[in-house]
């Protein structure tokens, strides 16, 4: 964990230090009279910089034994649950809400958790049917309709 | 007199508007759905109301979308409690401690009167809580009336650091979340000068961040990111609930604890930051303290699910008195709220009350009723909600995802808001991992232009004077208190010994 505090301090660092660099080159400063645009971002960026100075010089010290950061590849899920996200983002668009719905809890149930096909096909169809009729018929969200729509 | 004559009168109005065929559904549903909701496991009221917020502004009317947030609201904390009772997985920090006590209620067939004395106290504090709400919010707001840019500054870093020190375990991290929730609010235009601000040549970033997509995705996707991890062991308790009407003995064990709760949670709930948790907390210590059988606490004291669970609902009612009142969020809850308002174009703040008042007297009066419909619709519905609590994780993490990613997409119509939510996401599981709290971030987003607007416009009637916020005497007392709680928080932090983990969570 300790070393994991001292990488989002190090991201943080450099956050802050690019927002703060592009606030005083690509806006307007001014002075404590006039504070322009950039004032406070910019002397947010330099706080948050200063700010994760204790995490990278290890305030968040940890004693005893500590526990891994991802223990028995815990990534491999989230990793897979974000992939499904970007990807239903991404054909969204082309495959309409309906397919894409159904393709996407197809994918989710039997890939990642391993369901039945059976249990699949029926949870699959139950829940784009579910999400169609609250968003569409009952909320009346215009939804993609993809290349159905030719 | 006059005054009480005009709260009674507006509260009439209040009425007349919630109690509308139209506003009384929406309360409903936002009950029904916030329940519905909140009580899935790992979802907590935060969560909860992101999930919903895309559906409250399909509804056209800023009053009825409003009552239903509020609904929302109330559900999800009644059903974050059914959670902690039945499943032992608190919903959010403030229901950590009902779980301790609930949960060994249930384990020992006691899971009816445990969720029956839940939601009496909650009705009960919360009802307390909506008066104290009353006759508090219009004598303050008129009061909030004279707060000029230097005023509404020192009360939003008041309100920032006070929501920060209370609420985590890390100071740096909590000032760190802070700091970048500012940042991100102020993306987009500047509003006094207009120049464009950190949008990269990413011309949707014009508008800023879209709020529902940064809560979705931090609270709602992050929160099932981090669930993946592990597989979440539902360990419901299978047997019959019955006898959800407490007996006697239970009802002379409670009551005071009911009591008690609500009067810690009405006045910590009224400070920012954390107001829910604390109050719990406080309430739990409190409970713990004063009973005669302090032991019994851990194995299953009804006065340790009796007084935390009114307490929070409490502090929920009155963490809306700054938010009407002074148009300042104390919690991140409150701030999706604050954020959803302002959406449908109402500005929380002193004016409202004048202003809009069919939408300050018509929340207030919906929060009586939303109440009262909370006790009576849950505890016949319980049968419902554990059947709910039965469906596997496997099924509705995919669920929750695809209903977030419909949910944004239909605000704005935008493929591209759910890939900003899928980011969002992923910050938000790492900052889970690291022990970094998204509630402060999501309240510096909402605070950042009050914020800065005050700090402007005050260095600008001060010709550059910092002392502007010291020298006006309500300012300079803001400014006093929030120096005063730091020093305390500090003197705390050096001297207080972190206890060890409670055994019933």
């Amino acid at each position: 964990m300790a070393k994991w505090n001292k990488i989002a301090g190090c991201v943080l660092f450099c956050i802050g230090a690019v927002t703060a660099w592009s606030a005083a080159t690509t806006l307007s400063m001014g002075s404590f009279r006039h504070p322009g645009a950039g004032f406070l971002p910019f002397g947010l960026a330099c706080i948050l910089s200063l700010l994760s100075l204790p995490l990278v010089f290890g305030a968040g010290k940890e004693t005893g034994r500590a526990a891994a950061f991802w223990p028995e590849r815990a990534w491999a899920r989230p990793l897979q649950g974000s992939l499904a996200l970007f990807a239903y983002a991404f054909v969204l668009g082309l495959l309409g809400f309906v397919l894409t719905t159904f393709l996407f809890m197809i994918g989710w149930t039997r890939f990642m958790e391993r369901l039945s096909w059976q249990k699949v096909l029926f949870v699959s169809a139950g829940v784009t049917a579910g999400l169609y009729l609250v968003f569409v018929w009952f909320l009346g969200v215009p939804v993609p309709v993809g290349f159905w729509k030719q | 007199m006059g005054e009480l004559f005009g709260i009674f009168q507006g509260l009439a109005d209040g009425f007349g508007i919630a109690f509308s065929l139209n506003n009384l559904l929406f309360a409903l549903l936002g009950a029904l759905l916030g329940t519905m909701v909140g009580i899935l496991p790992g979802l907590g009221p935060s969560a909860t109301i992101s999930l919903l917020l895309p559906l409250s502004f399909k509804i056209g009317s800023p009053v009825s979308s409003i009552i239903m947030m509020a609904g929302i609201f109330y559900g999800a904390m009644y059903g974050g409690s059914t959670t902690s009772i039945l499943v032992n997985i608190p919903g959010e920090a403030a229901s950590v401690v009902t779980c301790i006590d609930g949960y060994q209620m249930a384990k020992k067939g006691r899971a009816g009167p445990a969720l029956g004395i839940a939601a009496i106290g909650s009705f009960i504090a919360g009802t307390i809580g909506v008066i104290g709400l009353t006759f508090v919010a219009p004598p303050l707001a008129e009061f909030a009336l004279s707060f000029g840019p230097p005023e509404y500054f020192s009360l939003t870093l008041l309100g920032l650091l006070m929501a920060t020190l209370i609420g985590g375990d890390s100071v740096v991290k909590g000032l760190i979340m802070v700091v970048a929730g500012l940042l991100m609010g102020s993306v987009g235009l500047d509003p006094i000068s207009g120049a464009i601000r950190f949008t990269w040549g990413i011309h949707m970033l014009q508008e800023g961040i879209d709020f529902v997509t940064m809560a979705m995705g931090l609270f709602g996707i992050g929160e099932i990111l981090f669930n993946l991890e592990r597989v979440l062991k539902t360990n419901l308790v299978t047997q019959k609930i019955t006898h959800l009407w407490p007996g006697l003995k239970d009802w002379a064990d409670s009551k005071w604890a009911i009591i008690r709760g609500s009067f810690i949670g009405f006045f910590i709930g009224i400070l920012p930051g954390g107001g829910a948790v604390i109050s719990s907390l406080a309430s739990y210590a409190v409970e713990k303290k004063v009973s005669k059988n302090p032991q019994e606490f851990g194995k299953g004291a009804i006065q340790g699910v009796a007084g935390p669970e009114s307490a929070n609902n409490a502090a929920a009612s009155a963490s809306f008195i700054p938010l009407l009142t002074l148009g300042i969020p104390g919690n991140a809850a409150i701030a999706m709220i604050f954020a959803a308002l302002l959406i449908q174009g109402v500005t929380p703040g002193p004016f409202l009350i004048s202003e809009k008042p069919d939408i300050f007297w018509g929340v207030i009066a919906s929060m009586y009723i939303g109440n009262a419909m909370l006790l009576i619709l849950n505890l016949p519905l319980v049968g419902v909600w554990v059947q709910l609590l039965r469906v596997p994780y496997s099924i509705l993490a995919p669920v929750i995802v695809l209903f977030c990613c419909v949910g944004v997409y239909s605000a704005r119509n935008s493929a591209f808001d759910i890939w900003v939510m899928g980011v969002f996401g992923v910050i938000g599981y790492f900052l889970r991992k690291l022990d970094f709290e998204a509630g402060p971030m999501i309240l510096a987003f909402v605070l950042g232009p009050i914020l800065e607007n005050g700090l402007r416009q005050s260095l600008l009637m001060s010709a550059g004077s910092p002392l502007i916020f010291i020298t006006r005497p309500i300012s300079g007392s803001l400014i006093a208190i929030l120096v005063f709680f730091i020093l305390t928080q500090v003197v705390y932090r050096l001297t207080w010994k972190k206890p060890g983990a409670p055994s019933g969570c």
